[in-house]
């Protein structure tokens, strides 16, 4: 709250430079809002509050690795191995709960070997010096691998109801029972999956805004070398980024699987280029110092929608994928001649 | 003077490749002295000051701090003595505002750990504003601010914090004649603190108001360390440029004595 009062303390020249950082933000909000009203236009089915939870639902795992790729971005990295983590973490739950550990243990194993992929990309890249592209990309690869390694490329079904409800669970479900016996959904509740997101989001614009590591991930991705001056401990940093990357990659993938209750090892392939995609239009930059949660946000329910609607429409997915291509090029564009001026 | 130096730099080496960037250099500062570091363009200045600063690792020599050995493995190893440093880069971060940078790696927390921007942000602007009245826009990133103005900031950073020793590489580079002048207040304000303080600067002007002494450095050796009233402007220049004094030296205060 004391920013927005010393926003306006600072005189006419900083409302400028606001009016600016926003305007990429704002931009992408009035994008959101003109392909919502497109697309109820276009198809009345959109519009609805079902389809509004699918959606919610459907751009839950796209938001938790834009959130994590956002704070690699920002370090001025890149995490191509989000996709391949997502079903090496959902195969490492599934096998969990196979070997009779219960649901939420077994989850929480899946999200700690996505930390490890992370930790593991942090440390290949901090100690060897690797740059970033080239380390995710091995660990694309690697942990794509051992997925299908472990389940010799056959998915992991029948894990129970208890597996289902991170991903098919709603709060505030209500459901009526009918006089000839068959329940009906009144409201279908708010799909656990949107709740978690929106809790890590939180948790992530509270890192990156309130805490130390936080400001630490901006100036390193601002000028590495200044950071290292200022005796800001640029290697751990990048760790932390790393490792909460592959965590939330982990997440992810738990959500996932659990929606279709089955552990998939080919599941998430291109996920990571959906989440960078996210983080890019909502204002991320790919040189670093650049990026925020609420923007990534937006960028994530811009594909998400776009994909539904698309759907809805009846568009293919062959043509989907151009359009998203597009958007993604024009975003960056529109972020390129703003900062030409 | 006659205390032990606030820091030694003994024999040091550094060597890129086939390269001797400093070549056997040895330095030190008293409390409340002014020691003039000169030298031409790549004469290793900057390799020098930033090895005690804890950004470059000598290829040899030693650093002893009250005459104590130590060893700077990072900036914070300089740091946690007292060092501080105004890199020739400033070494900001574009992005952040003044008080980000001001504080960055030493940031103020609240109770609950954490960033206490508000107090950063009053704190910046006192130290701020001593150097600079006109310094308005600290909530700007740096990026966007003259070069005056983020040359102010990173000479703010390091004379806030406890400093003993304050190595300024080409401090002044970038400001004007006003601001120029009250960074040279600011020094003899340091050195009546007892503040051992490396200048290094390519302005004679500067060089002969505010040093103590001064080292001349050429091709990563010492070439000459002289009391200031010992030379006179032509006696740096060449130097500087020779490597060595004018061939029919004397010193100059002896000479005026005679
Ligand atoms: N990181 C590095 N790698 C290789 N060589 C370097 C490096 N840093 C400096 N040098 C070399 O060391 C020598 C001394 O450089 P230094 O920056 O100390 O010069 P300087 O005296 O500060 O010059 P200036 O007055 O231009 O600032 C130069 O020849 C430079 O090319
Ligand atoms: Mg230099």
């Amino acid at each position: 709250m004391s920013d927005a009062s010393n926003t306006w303390q600072a005189g006419g020249e900083r409302r400028v430079l606001i009016a600016r950082e926003q305007l990429h933000r704002a931009s992408a909000l009035l994008t959101l809002l003109l392909l919502i009203l497109g697309f109820s236009l276009a198809s009345p089915a959109f519009f609805s509050v079902n389809n509004g939870l699918t959606i919610l639902l459907q751009t839950s795992v796209i938001g938790l690795l834009g959130i994590g790729l956002t704070m690699v971005i920002i370090t001025g990295g890149i995490d191509l191995s989000v996709g391949s983590v997502v079903a090496l973490s959902g195969v490492v739950s599934a096998m969990a709960v196979k070997a009779g550990l219960p649901v939420v243990p077994a989850m929480c194993t899946g999200v700690l070997a996505g930390a490890a992929c992370g930790a593991f990309n942090g440390f290949i890249i901090t100690r060897l010096r690797i740059p970033p592209f080239v380390a995710t990309l091995g660990m694309m690869l690697i942990a794509r691998g051992v997925a299908l390694q472990l389940t010799g490329a056959t998915p992991i079904s029948q894990l129970g109801a208890g597996f289902g409800r991170l991903g098919n669970g709603a709060l505030f479900r209500v459901v009526e029972m009918q006089p000839n016996g068959f329940p009906r959904v009144i409201f279908p509740g708010i799909p656990y999956p949107a709740i978690l997101l929106l809790i890590v989001a939180i948790a992530a614009t509270y890192l990156l805004r309130r805490r130390q590591i936080g400001r630490h991930i901006y100036a390193t991705g601002s000028n590495e070398e200044a950071a290292r001056l200022s005796g800001v401990n640029v290697d751990w940093t990048k760790m932390y980024a790393y490792t909460m990357s592959g965590a939330l990659a982990g997440l992810a993938g738990n959500v996932l699987m659990s929606r279709l209750v089955t552990a998939q090892p080919s599941e998430g392939v291109m996920y990571e280029l959906d989440a960078i995609a996210a983080a890019v239009i909502g204002g991320a930059s790919l040189s670093g110092g650049v990026g925020t949660i609420s923007g990534t946000m937006i960028g994530a329910f811009i594909i998400g929608i776009l994909r539904n609607g698309l759907n809805m429409s009846g568009v293919s997915a062959f043509i989907q994928q151009i359009v998203i291509g597009f958007v993604v090029i024009g975003a960056v564009w529109i972020d390129q001649v703003r900062n030409r001026r | 003077m006659s205390q032990h130096p606030l820091v030694e730099m003994i024999n040091i080496e550094k060597h890129f490749g086939g390269i001797r960037a400093v070549d056997g250099v040895s330095l030190n500062v008293y409390p409340g002295e002014v020691v003039g570091v000169l030298g031409h363009n790549g004469a290793g200045k900057s390799c020098l000051m930033r090895i005690l600063s804890g950004a470059m690792l000598p290829s040899g020599g030693e650093i002893r701090v009250n005459g104590a050995p130590v060893r700077f493995a990072e900036p914070n190893d300089a740091r946690a003595h007292g060092i501080e440093t105004i890199y020739q880069t400033l070494a900001l971060a574009n992005h952040l505002d003044a008080p980000s940078n001001l504080f960055l790696g030493r940031e103020l927390k609240t109770r609950f750990g954490n960033l206490d921007d508000a107090r950063m942000l009053r704190e910046a602007r006192t130290v701020l504003a001593r150097l600079n009245p006109n310094f308005k826009n600290l909530r700007d990133p740096v990026s966007s601010l003259s070069g005056g103005q983020r040359q102010v900031i990173a000479i703010a950073r390091a004379i806030y914090f406890d400093t003993k020793v304050l190595i300024m590489d080409e401090p002044t580079a970038a400001l004007g004649p006003s601001e120029t002048a009250m960074v040279a207040d600011l020094i003899r304000k340091l050195q009546a603190d007892g503040i051992g303080i490396f200048l290094v600067s390519h302005d004679m002007h500067d060089v002969f108001e505010l040093c103590d002494r001064i080292v001349v450095m050429n091709k990563g050796r010492v070439v000459g360390a002289h009391p200031i009233g010992e030379v006179t402007k032509d006696d740096v220049l060449s130097l500087i440029v020779k490597g060595a004094l004018p061939d029919d030296w004397t010193a100059r205060n002896l000479e005026a004595a005679q």
